[in-house]
This record gives structure tokens, C-alpha cells and sequence, in this order.
């Protein structure tokens, strides 16, 4: 990973209801430089820290427990706060990246991932956001938005 | 192969990899043997069939041959009257009468009137009557009442000569010829006065089908939609499910620091990893059950190249790869080998860093004999190395696995690096 990724250390949120998949997460995250702030498996906690904490770097399943899926609730949480999410589901049909579609995201990452493709996807991201912050910050705290999808 | 390419460059960057399922067609779902059977229950409850809609009267002149004769028949007994009764023409056009424009008192508003309403009449009748001819002849196979639409055509067309002659009579008083008209009218009225109540019920039956047929239609198409759903939840279950076990194999990998153990649980990792890959084919095929394995293996080699490379290894991976449709059985199997002998390839050919390049190709030949190979350009394998007796645990699944799909299995050394076949024929039926 990048320097500028490792320091000052980032800090990632994991919302994910398959705890063994969580903190699977939680380890690779520790490994590549991130400090977890927490692992949750509903969509409501997810937005409730999410918003409060800031983190750098939110990973969001679609399948959750609780009322609201990750879809959702990456709709609740980019709303207030502008960090970047990364989808890590099974889904791949059609419907749900339609409907992940209709939300800003950072990165889509289907299960089973290797090591490689989580750490590219995350890269990736982390690097949209920035590049989105610069534009932001350039435009004079515009709110244009870059394109939704990784290009 | 550009996208491949461009998916090799770029690694399994996640905008790449879903843009490109995307791209494919949406999956189509075929009824499943039950459904079939559902239906037809269903459809034997209301029958569907036809019924018979020309009524009894026209019965006779359903076929187009029998028409053809009973015009043939008409036109005969009207040409042979006009030679046994030669005047009857004459009569027929007699025009020993006052014209009708006497009657009118010549007063040239009230003429023209009449003639113009009556031209206009007599033409749009023709025109009506050609749009039905059309629609009959355009329908002749699937229009019901063709008998009563062929009467009705009539009985307008008639109508329409009756209002002509009306306007020819103004001058010309040819009154015998317009008896004769409205005599015609008259019958062909009847005639179609006295089938069409017998068509009723048939109509609405006929209505009532289209409804129950549109009803149909819609339970179908619902019942496609939840078999649809229901197959993502399934594929979705076990994906995540393999990913569960994945998690586990990463989660007990870092309790240990003996890099051979390690390298077990990578492993192990991996070919659970080349399991669930089947289910991303598997959910966009367009076909239940069979998966065009070239697309699986094209997704399973960059996967597996994805998982091993670490910076220092440059090696090239190249695929041509035929379409052979396959179960998923066989292309779990099939995915298993090619899994092992990549890793292999990648593990063991280019020690120290070196670059390389691993082919892999798929070939399909007549009956479904297939051909796949993974050749390496890299140090090539021991002189000492016996396949069949080997020890390791890869070469023993490729052993085993090659033996279930009756395949069989050949590894040589070539000139530069090693050559990997597996030869095995996809059964007729999983085609």
C-alpha cells in the first residue's frame, strides 16, 4: 500500500452480519495499515458510527441484519458524511448492482475475495475519495460529485 | 480477449469486473419440468383449445376449395340463365321506365344531393369491404369467423351497388336492374341476419379466453420472477458460504507462523475460491445447470494468477479459450484440475523471481472430446518427477479428480518448460 494510506493511520469501519467474514476483514485491515474502529452487523449501527466517527474508510455488506440493508444504509451515511464506501458482497445479480448503482460508492468487491483484490479495491477508493476531496476543495466547497462508479 | 487482457493489467479492480457482467445478457430462465406440469394442470382445468367458430350454415364452405366451386357454381348458373333466357339481359337493363330525376321534379339541389350522398355511400361500402377482404386474407389462418366476416363483406358490398344504382336511376332508369341489386342485398342481409346470433356464444368465449390467457401470461411471467429470485438467493447463500469457510481457512492461517502451513491454508483457500467462481457463471448462464466453461476458466485463471502473484513475479498469462458447454459437476471438476496445475505452473516453474509466460487453452473437438492444457514457458519439471506416483497433494487431486470426470492426463517436458493436458469428453446430455 501506499505511504500516504499507512500514515497517519487510517481508520476503517466494517458493517458485516458473517462475524468469521468480519473479522477476517478486521485482520486484513490491521495488516494493511488501518485501525478498526469497529465491526458491526446491522445497518443502523453502521450509520450511526459511521456519522459520528468519520472513519476513513467504511466496508459495507448488502445482506445485514436489522432493518436497513448496506444499500441503504450507504445512502444514509454518504447523505451526511462524505466517506468512501466499499460494497463487500456475494450479490452479483443484476438487481442489486443496479440498485448499489443508484448510490456513491468506492468500490464493489464480491465474495470470496482474495487478499490482492481487497487491497486494490480499497486503494482504488481511498484514491476516488481523494481525488474528490481536491476537486471539493478547488472548487470552492462545491458540492459537485465525481461519477459514482470507479472509472 | 481485450478485456482479459485489460483485466490481467489492471488486476480485479472492482469496476472493471462489474461492468463487464453488465455487459453479458441478462439470464434467461427456462420453466423447470415441475412448472411445466403446473401449467398444464392448469391449462387442462380451462381448455384452450379452439373451438370450431364457423357456424353450421357456412359450414360447408370452410375450405377455400369449397368456395372457390361455390363461386364457380353462381357464376355458372348466372352465365348459363343469360343463354337459355337471352332476353334477360335485355330485360335486366329495360329501360321502358321514367328515369327518377322526373320524380325529383328535376330540381337540381334535391338531384345532386341524392347523387352525392349516394356516391358517397356506395363508396365508402367499398372501402369497408376492402379492408375486411384484407383482413381476411391477411388472417385466413388464425381469424375466427371467417365465414361471417366473408357474409358481412358481402352484404356491404351489396348495400354499396344498391346506393350506385340509386344514382344511375336519377338518369338512366335501369329499375329492373335495381330490383335485381336489392333482391341480392335482401338475400345476403338475411343470410347474415341469421348466422350472426349463432356466433355469440362463440365471441365470448372467445373473449373470455383472451382474459384467461393474459391471466396466464401474468402467472407465468410472476412465477419466473420468483423462481429468478429464488435461484440469487441460492447462488447467494453459497457464495457466502464459501467465503465464510475462506475466512476461516485466512482466520486459522495467521495463528501460525510456519510458512508450510501456511502456504496449506492458501491452498486450501484457493480451491474453495475456484468453487464459488463457478457460481458467478453459473448465475448469469442462460442455461439451468450448464455453464459455458471458457467463461468460467477465463474468470478462474485471472482469479487464481490475482491470488498468487505477489510484485516480483512477472509472468504472463495468455488464454484461448473454445466455448464448450458443460454441467456444473463436470465444470467444478474441470475448474479444480485447471486450478492446480496453474498454481503449479506459477509455484514451481519460475523459481526466483523469473518471468515468464503460462498459456492456457481449451479446445473442443467432434463429440465433445475437449482438450485443456497449461503450458509454462519456465524451468520445466525434475527428470525425476513420476505424475502417477507423485506425492503432493495437487498432483494427487489432479490424479483423482481426472479419474471421476474419465478423463485422462498427460505431463510433459518440452523444449522450454512444461506442458500439462487434460483430455475429457462432455456427455451428450450435459451439452
Amino acid at each position: 500500500m501506499n505511504a500516504d494510506l499507512i500514515s497517519p493511520e487510517p481508520r476503517a469501519l466494517i458493517v458485516e452480519d458473517e462475524i468469521l467474514i468480519a473479522e477476517e476483514l478486521s485482520e486484513r485491515l490491521s495488516r494493511l495499515g488501518f485501525a478498526v474502529i469497529a465491526a458491526v452487523d446491522t445497518g443502523e449501527e453502521g450509520i450511526a458510527i459511521a456519522t459520528r466517527e468519520r472513519p476513513d474508510l467504511v466496508l459495507m455488506d448488502i445482506r445485514l441484519k436489522g432493518e436497513k440493508d448496506g444499500i441503504q444504509a450507504a445512502k444514509d451515511i454518504r447523505q451526511q458524511v462524505d466517506v468512501p464506501i466499499v460494497y463487500v458482497t456475494a450479490y452479483s445479480d443484476r438487481r442489486t448492482v443496479d440498485r448499489a448503482k443508484g448510490t456513491e460508492y468506492d468500490g464493489y468487491l464480491l465474495k470470496p475475495f482474495h487478499r490482492r483484490e481487497l487491497e486494490s479495491t480499497i486503494e482504488v477508493a481511498m484514491k476516488r475519495h481523494a481525488v474528490r476531496t481536491k476537486e471539493k476543495e478547488t472548487a470552492g466547497g462545491g458540492t459537485a460529485e465525481g461519477p459514482t462508479s470507479p472509472s | 480477449m481485450d478485456t482479459a487482457r485489460a483485466r490481467a493489467v489492471l488486476g480485479r479492480t472492482p469496476g472493471l469486473e462489474y461492468r463487464e457482467k453488465l455487459g453479458r445478457p441478462a439470464a434467461f430462465c427456462s420453466l423447470s419440468s415441475k412448472q411445466r406440469l403446473c401449467l398444464a394442470i392448469f391449462l387442462e382445468r380451462r381448455p384452450m383449445s379452439t373451438p370450431t367458430i364457423t357456424p353450421r350454415l357456412l359450414e360447408p364452405f370452410r375450405s377455400a376449395k369449397r368456395q372457390l366451386y361455390a363461386i364457380g357454381i353462381v357464376s355458372a348458373l348466372a352465365i348459363g340463365s343469360l343463354i337459355v333466357w337471352p332476353r334477360l339481359s335485355e330485360r335486366l337493363l329495360s329501360t321502358d321506365f321514367l328515369p327518377h330525376r322526373y320524380c325529383y321534379l328535376s330540381n337540381p339541389a334535391l338531384v345532386w344531393t341524392h347523387v352525392t350522398a349516394d356516391l358517397l355511400i356506395g363508396i365508402a361500402y367499398f372501402a369497408i369491404s376492402i379492408t375486411m377482404a384484407y383482413l381476411v386474407y391477411q388472417g385466413r389462418r388464425d381469424l375466427p369467423f371467417r365465414g361471417l366476416l366473408t357474409a358481412f363483406g358481402l352484404f356491404i358490398i351489396a348495400c354499396g351497388a344498391t346506393h350506385l344504382v340509386e344514382v344511375v336511376t336519377i338518369w338512366v332508369p335501369v329499375y329492373v336492374l335495381s330490383a335485381a341489386v336489392k333482391v341480392f342485398t335482401a338475400i345476403v342481409s338475411l343470410v347474415t341476419a341469421v348466422v350472426l346470433p349463432f356466433t355469440v356464444p362463440q365471441t365470448l368465449a372467445l373473449v373470455q379466453q383472451a382474459k384467461t390467457s393474459a391471466q396466464v401470461t401474468a402467472e407465468l411471467r410472476a412465477s419466473e420472477e420468483r423462481k429468478d429470485a429464488l435461484l440469487q438467493e441460492v447462488h447467494h447463500r453459497v457464495k457466502n458460504n464459501l467465503a465464510v469457510i475462506c475466512s476461516l481457512f485466512y482466520l486459522q492461517s495467521t495463528h501460525t507462523k510456519d510458512k508450510e502451513t501456511v502456504q496449506i491454508f492458501r491452498d486450501m483457500e484457493r480451491r474453495v475460491h475456484s468453487m464459488a467462481l463457478v457460481h458467478e457463471s453459473l448465475s448469469e448462464s442462460e442455461n439451468v445447470g450448464r455453464i459455458d466453461f471458457a467463461e468460467y476458466a477465463s474468470d478462474l485463471v485471472h482469479d487464481i494468477l490475482s491470488s498468487h502473484g505477489g510484485p516480483n513475479v512477472q509472468v504472463q498469462l495468455k488464454t484461448k479459450l473454445e466455448r464448450v458447454i458443460m454441467s456444473v459437476d463436470s465444470a467444478v471438476l474441470c475448474g479444480l484440475i485447471l486450478n492446480e496445475l496453474i498454481s503449479n505452473a506459477l509455484k514451481h516453474a519460475f523459481p526466483d523471481g523469473a518471468g515468464g509466460q503460462v498459456r492456457v487453452t481449451l479446445h473442443s473437438g467432434p463429440e465433445g472430446k475437449c482438450r485443456l492444457c497449461v503450458e509454462d514457458s519456465g524451468v520445466g519439471i525434475p527428470a525425476a518427477l513420476d505424475f502417477e506416483a507423485s506425492k503432493s497433494m495437487g498432483m494427487r487431486l489432479v490424479r483423482s479428480l481426472t479419474r471421476q470426470i474419465r478423463g485422462s492426463f498427460e505431463l510433459l517436458k518440452v523444449d522450454r518448460g512444461t506442458t500439462a493436458c487434460l483430455h475429457f469428453t462432455v456427455d451428450r446430455h450435459e451439452r
